[in-house]
């Protein structure tokens, strides 16, 4: 089902709407396949709330957009990355509560802060 | 509509054969050299097998409330003509169900190898409630209730080639999995009939599993688990259904990690539980091998004896069993009640369990079959509509009973022959149902006793069960002494069937 309050990109929008994004974008790479990623998709809905305005949140189905996945080289699922400016600053591996991904984010984002 | 927003990526129609990677996850997964730009169209492309003048198109912009192929149902919106196969279609929810779905419009096949009427009659018992011969059931289906069904005599696991031809005949959008011994106490018998539920269960299921593969991958299998293979673990932490959510966190060591995705702790109470658990991991890893999908349906204790569909005619009724092997605790309570011989409640008689009713349980699978999983997606619902203990359920029987049909119901305690705990902890979650799929129960426990009283007193019926009630006290014990359960004592009723309707205005419905 593709209930979800998060962006969904596709091969053919990740590049407009991740890598020329304006805002942060937090981008969860997910497989029908995966439980773990099934667990993730309540999150991202409330991510996507949590950050509304200052990072955009979405998730890219790894199997439906093979070319982006290649390009990234995800290899496990789910894959988080936080893309900024049109590059990837950091990824984790493996199911994370909404308190880990929080601090993920934000971290990220602290830590390319200008001294 | 709760299935509304699904797309054809869930439909058991789409055909993705050679057009998805199946090893996506990086496993050698093809690499593409294209980069990305913003005129390129989404890889995936798949084609419809019921409407070929569709051509190679993308899965995920048509959803099923667009699609002229599914149909609007009190249910959700399901395939028009649905072409539903049940395995173990003669047993007490496989009939049931086969009315149901074809009376819904469902074209239905099924197959059964007889072996529900054998092991009943292998242990001197019978249905309670008769049930017609197959070829009888299935003209009356047609007779009555206008139910066309495609049936063959099939052992899933000793005559797999036939059901694979079979399957491979009605290509099924959705087969759901009922042929299994559904007994624990069955199981703990004696060797020999640890090894048959162990065979029959396990191995069946895994013979199915290759026989989807080999047929029709895009199927959607619905296996019916039970809320057993959880145990009853006296952390007191909930039964999550069957995967832990995101938020549960394990602590250790001064670190955490979430547990999301990971199947929860089983730990079954019987070796018939112990093939559940075992299907249950077969099912899994069928998933992720080959891309199959599956709900693994964890039901609570079943009870009841009615739907519309099996109460049209006595030839179209369900089986009902209330011996000690194949009985389920309400139904054996009412029959207890029904012939004068006290409702039995095994040790403390506070074991708590989850319970769902017949016809409840035939709404839920129904939606369920409405909204199919992904592509390899194996998911878990627990399907029970309430919580109740055994001691709560003897006194509803005994008030109903006494207060309804002027029965002199007694309850008494008897030695526990199980290995299980007589007091626990018990919190079970069963949220998916109601809040991803819509279901709200229909039934109340008290309607559905009083119905089943209506019908065990009936002079058939309760003549059936005067002949076999000597099959109703339990024997088998799962030390595997051969003895005779204790009877310890007699409850008295007065002011527990007070304490019972204070319980009840507090029962908690989650």
């Amino acid at each position: 089902m593709s209930d979800c309050e998060c962006l969904r990109f596709t091969d053919k929008n990740f590049n407009q709407e991740v890598l020329q994004s304006d805002l942060p974008v937090f981008v969860d790479f997910w497989g029908s396949w995966c439980p773990p990623c099934k667990t993730v998709e309540p999150i991202m809905d409330e991510l996507a709330k949590h950050f509304d305005g200052k990072v955009k949140v979405g998730k890219l189905n790894v199997d439906q957009n093979p070319a982006t996945r290649s390009l990234f080289n995800i290899s496990g699922a789910p894959t988080f990355i936080l893309f900024k400016d049109g590059q990837a600053l950091e990824r984790i591996v493996g199911a994370r509560s909404k308190k880990q991904l929080v601090l993920f984010i934000e971290k990220t984002l602290e830590s390319q802060q200008p001294e | 509509m709760h299935n509304a927003k699904c797309t054809c990526w869930n439909c058991p129609a789409i055909d993705l054969a050679g057009k998805v990677d199946f090893r996506a996850c990086g496993q050698s997964g093809k690499q593409f050299d294209k980069t990305l730009d913003s005129t390129q169209e989404t890889h995936i492309m798949a084609e419809c097998k019921r409407r070929p003048e569709l051509g190679l198109y993308d899965p995920m912009a048509i959803t099923f409330q667009e699609c002229p192929q599914w149909q609007e149902t009190p249910y959700g919106y399901i395939l028009k003509d649905m072409r539903v196969m049940i395995l173990g279609i003669d047993g007490y929810l496989g009939w049931t169900l086969a009315l149901w779905l074809g009376s819904l419009g469902c074209k239905v096949s099924g197959v059964d190898n007889y072996n529900r009427r054998n092991w009943v009659k292998e242990r001197g018992a019978h249905t309670i409630v008769p049930i017609s011969r197959m070829n009888q059931r299935l003209r009356a289906a047609k007779e009555i209730l206008d139910i066309d069904i495609d049936f063959r005599q099939i052992d899933i696991y000793t005559q797999r080639e036939r059901l694979k031809e079979f399957i491979d005949e009605v290509k099924p959008e959705s087969i759901i999995h009922y042929a299994e011994n559904p007994s624990p106490a069955f199981s703990m018998i004696d060797v020999e009939h640890a090894i048959e539920v162990q065979k029959n269960n396990v191995l069946g299921t895994l013979a199915l599993l290759f026989t989807i593969r080999d047929t029709v991958p895009e199927s959607a299998l619905l296996k019916l688990g039970t809320m057993g293979e959880y145990g009853t673990p006296l952390t007191g932490r909930p039964l999550f259904e069957g995967i832990f959510p995101a938020e549960a966190i394990l602590q250790w060591g001064g670190r955490e990690w979430s547990l999301g995705g990971e199947l929860t702790p089983r730990d079954p109470v019987s070796f018939y539980h112990v093939s559940k658990v075992q299907d249950t991991f077969n099912v899994y890893e069928a998933c992720k091998y080959w891309w199959l999908r599956s709900f693994d349906i964890m039901q609570g204790v079943i009870f009841g004896v009615h739907t519309d569909q099996v109460a049209a005619d006595p030839r179209l009724r369900t089986r009902l069993d209330i011996d000690e092997w194949f009985g389920t605790i309400i139904n054996r309570f009412v029959a207890q009640a029904v012939i004068g011989i006290p409702l039995t409640l095994y040790g403390l008689g506070k074991q708590i369990r989850g319970f769902i009713a017949l016809r409840d349980a035939m709404e839920c699978m129904t939606r369920l079959i409405c909204a199919p999983p992904e592509p390899g997606q194996y998911a878990v619902v627990n399907q029970i509509s309430g919580i109740h203990s055994a001691r709560q359920l003897a006194y509803t029987v005994a008030k109903i009973g006494r207060e309804y049909f002027n029965l002199p119901v007694q309850i008494q305690r008897v030695e526990n022959p199980r290995v299980e705990a007589d007091e626990h902890p018990f919190e079970a979650l069963y949220e998916k149902l109601p809040k991803r799929y819509g279901f709200k129960p229909k039934v109340t426990i008290d309607e559905e006793i009083t119905r089943m009283f209506e019908l065990f007193l009936t002079p058939e019926v309760k003549k059936r069960i005067e002949e076999r009630k000597q099959v109703i006290m339990p024997k088998t014990w799962w030390s595997g002494v051969k003895k005779e359960v204790e009877r310890l004592e007699l409850l008295d009723l007065k002011g527990e069937i007070e304490e019972d309707e204070r319980l009840r205005m507090f029962k908690v419905h989650r």
